[in-house]
């Protein structure tokens, strides 16, 4: 980000309170940069899943991993706030060729990416459960990524009663 | 909610030297959904929810995540650990209001 855009978002985000200050002030941009970090909630804008597919591995396609990853989920999801999501690879986490991210993707998401775990040589094995929310009935994928860039992919569909993106928040 | 930021790990009640253990945690976090306004327009604002998670065995990272919105309302996330030696399990939650949550175990023989 070159100075003057810089100092463009800046005044956008504060409202032009700051316009009174001298331009290339070398806090504004730390600042400028503080306050960036400091809203890291910001909605991002929607992304259909291709997209997101070609952010996270450009031109790579994924092979089919059905006999190297486990992704379990269930078919019919009567919560999408809340579905219980279980990956388990038996691909190796430690030697010469090892698992060093497993992402988990929701095609009809607004935003498909739902995490990405990293794993080390002392994690002992790629197994990771957790509850994700799910917007609508959509196809949930599970990408292992290799340390030498290797892709695996696995899927599986799952019909979703209730939407677990409109649900008021509760607290 | 009162207890928000609690964090809480389960743990194997025998662990041996050696084994491959799944380690339980939880944050009790609001993990916060996008809002809509009335013509079904986002809200732009900073949600709450937690972005990134690591865990740490007697001071080493062993495992992390990035989280989004797309994860559970109090996130639960269950990794595996390889036990090969006794000492403390520290597991760090940090969300998008700047805050970060700690909970730590002992690893122990039987």
């Amino acid at each position: 980000m070159n100075e003057g855009n810089a100092r463009r978002s800046f005044l956008k985000l504060t409202g032009g309170l700051v316009a009174g200050l001298t331009l290339a002030d070398y806090s504004i941009l730390s600042r400028q940069a503080a306050a960036q970090t400091s809203a890291p909630g910001l909605p991002l804008p929607d992304e259909p899943v291709e997209a997101t597919l070609k952010r996270l591995f450009g031109n790579r396609t994924p092979q089919r991993g059905d006999d190297k990853i486990k992704l379990e989920l269930p078919q019919i999801a009567e919560d999408g706030g809340n579905v219980a999501m279980t990956i388990d690879s038996s691909l190796p986490v430690s030697g010469a060729s090892q698992v060093s991210n497993i992402y988990i993707l929701s095609d009809k998401n607004r935003r498909p990416l739902i995490a990405k775990f990293s794993f080390t040589p002392e994690s002992g094995r790629a197994f990771v459960a957790t509850s994700i929310r799910l917007a609508t009935t959509t196809d949930v994928r599970a990408i292992v990524e290799m340390n030498d860039g290797a892709l695996y992919a696995v899927s599986k569909h799952v019909r979703v009663t209730i939407s677990g993106c409109d649900l008021p928040p509760q607290s | 909610m009162a207890e928000a930021g609690r964090v809480s790990i389960r743990l194997p009640s025998s662990i041996k030297a050696g084994d491959v253990i799944r380690v339980r945690t939880l944050v009790i976090h609001p993990m916060e959904i996008v809002q809509r306004d009335k013509q079904g327009k986002i809200i732009a604002r900073n949600y709450s929810f937690i972005l990134s998670m690591s865990a740490a065995f007697n001071g080493k990272e062993v495992f992390r995540t990035e989280l989004t919105q797309g994860i559970s309302q109090n996130p639960s996330i269950t990794f595996p650990l390889k036990a090969d030696k006794p000492g403390k399990l520290t597991v760090t939650f940090a969300d998008t209001m700047g805050k970060t949550f700690e909970g730590s175990a002992e690893i122990k023989f039987v």
